[in-house]
């Protein structure tokens, strides 16, 4: 009982490795998709997509390591975003909250789909502002958190009205086509 | 087998028969060494530079490469440090530093990844006690975008074969299918991926060899280059 236990535990986590790898990599390969059309990555968000979609098919661990290693590892195989000046690590950190917030609850807390999102989006906001303020401090940058939060809010505006649209219809297209991936129903709720 | 986004250049020199261990300990040491180094007076960030490029040519990496990567990056660093020489000497001295230093790393980086297989740099992160599951995860991504760029690439043959004339809009709504497509494919994929996972002895992880261990010659090397490096930053607080 305890190996057939042990062996259904790496096959799930087998599986949302797996995943979450094929999503990062959709996360490196979109982006270069839209530099090459001349979509800028700070308008568009392309980097999120992926990541965020994964939030919801995987559990929070896998979500949060992804959103980490995707921005660093797109660094340094494509240059972009940048380690220095700090945005691929500003972008781990809120890659890593926005993921893990989604898959919490969505699978863990079973929210709806857009309710999840919705905070998914804001916790990002407020993560991308206390690493902003952390890192202007360290770099002694003059501008405050909030001044870059609302700049990157309105100049994200396009990228997060695409992932409003986006996410929910990718989502319930890969849930349509692998039922295993949608959240189980908690105990006594049909 | 090489990658899609690899960086490697396959080339005779000593950098590239280093272990990767020692030229992850001289970048780190280097990458150190820039961010600490006094921008005024600049000799040590100039020195940093020329060991650099010196390590560059001795690894014989194509100077079109790093040069191409690196004006990929004008952008962001360029357009700050433009719009910072229209600000005081503060503002002035902030985007010189921050340009510099920005230049720096990415041309580490680019070095680090032109003498190394990406894959190999990533196992080696996998043995790290902190970032295992990052570098486990890094594989992951890695080798699945190998997957994704074929698929990408043959969806763009037949696209150049089947619609050659068509317009933006037929080729948008076909690029949005094919998006979907693939994403739904890589889901469905993974599910066979991780069943091959077990099968191969997952267990939260793949069985790995145990490591070699690092040639004393070559630990040596990364740790003098780190200390030159670092050497270098200091003279300047010095001067």
């Amino acid at each position: 009982m305890v190996t057939k236990t042990s062996s259904q535990d790496a096959l799930s986590r087998a599986r949302e490795f797996s995943l979450a790898g094929l999503m990062g990599a959709l996360g490196l390969l979109l982006p270069i998709g839209f530099h090459a059309l001349g979509w800028g990555g700070s308008v568009f968000l392309p980097m999120h997509l992926p990541v965020v979609v994964a939030g919801f098919l995987v559990g929070p661990a896998a979500a949060a390591t992804l959103g980490v290693v995707v921005p660093i590892l797109s660094s340094v195989l494509t240059g972009m975003p940048p380690l220095a000046p700090p945005i691929a690590p500003l972008m781990a950190v809120e890659l890593a909250a926005k993921a893990a917030v989604a898959s919490l609850l969505y699978r863990s807390l079973r929210l709806p789909l857009w309710a999840a999102l919705a905070a998914a989006i804001v916790a990002d906001w407020v993560v991308l502002a206390l690493a902003a303020w952390l890192a202007a401090g360290f770099f002694a940058i003059e501008a405050g958190p909030l001044q870059y939060l609302a700049v990157v809010v309105v100049v994200s505006l396009p990228g997060t009205i695409l992932q409003l649209l986006a996410v929910p219809l990718t989502v319930r297209a890969v849930e349509r086509r692998v039922p295993r991936l949608r959240p189980t129903p908690p105990e006594g709720r049909d | 087998m090489p990658h899609h986004l690899d960086l490697y250049v396959k080339r005779e020199s000593p950098l590239q028969g280093l272990d990767p261990r020692a030229k992850m300990l001289a970048a780190g040491g280097f990458v150190a060494a820039v961010l600490v180094a006094p921008m005024r007076p600049p000799w040590s960030l100039v020195a940093l530079a020329v060991l650099l490029m010196g390590t560059g040519t001795l690894a014989r990496v194509p100077a079109r490469l790093l040069s191409r990567r690196l004006f990929a990056l004008t952008v962001v660093i360029g357009m700050p440090f433009l719009l910072s020489r229209l600000g005081g000497e503060a503002t002035r001295a902030a985007g010189e530093q921050f340009a510099a230093r920005s230049l720096l790393v990415a041309a580490t980086f680019l070095v680090l990844m032109a003498t190394t297989r990406a894959i190999v740099l990533l196992e080696v992160a996998e043995r790290l006690p902190l970032v295992s599951t990052f570098g486990q995860m890094g594989e992951f991504i890695l080798r699945g975008a190998d997957l994704l760029a074929e698929e990408v690439m043959r969806t763009n043959r037949a696209w150049r074969l089947r619609a050659p004339r068509a317009t933006m809009k037929v080729r948008l709504t076909g690029l949005t299918q094919a998006s979907m497509s693939l994403i739904t494919r890589a889901a469905a994929r993974s599910e066979r991926v991780g069943a091959a996972m077990v099968l191969r002895g997952f267990q939260g992880r793949l069985p790995m060899a145990a490591p070699a261990r690092l040639p004393w010659p070559h630990l040596l090397a990364g740790l003098l280059f780190a200390l030159i490096s670092l050497g270098l930053a200091g003279m300047g607080r010095w001067l």
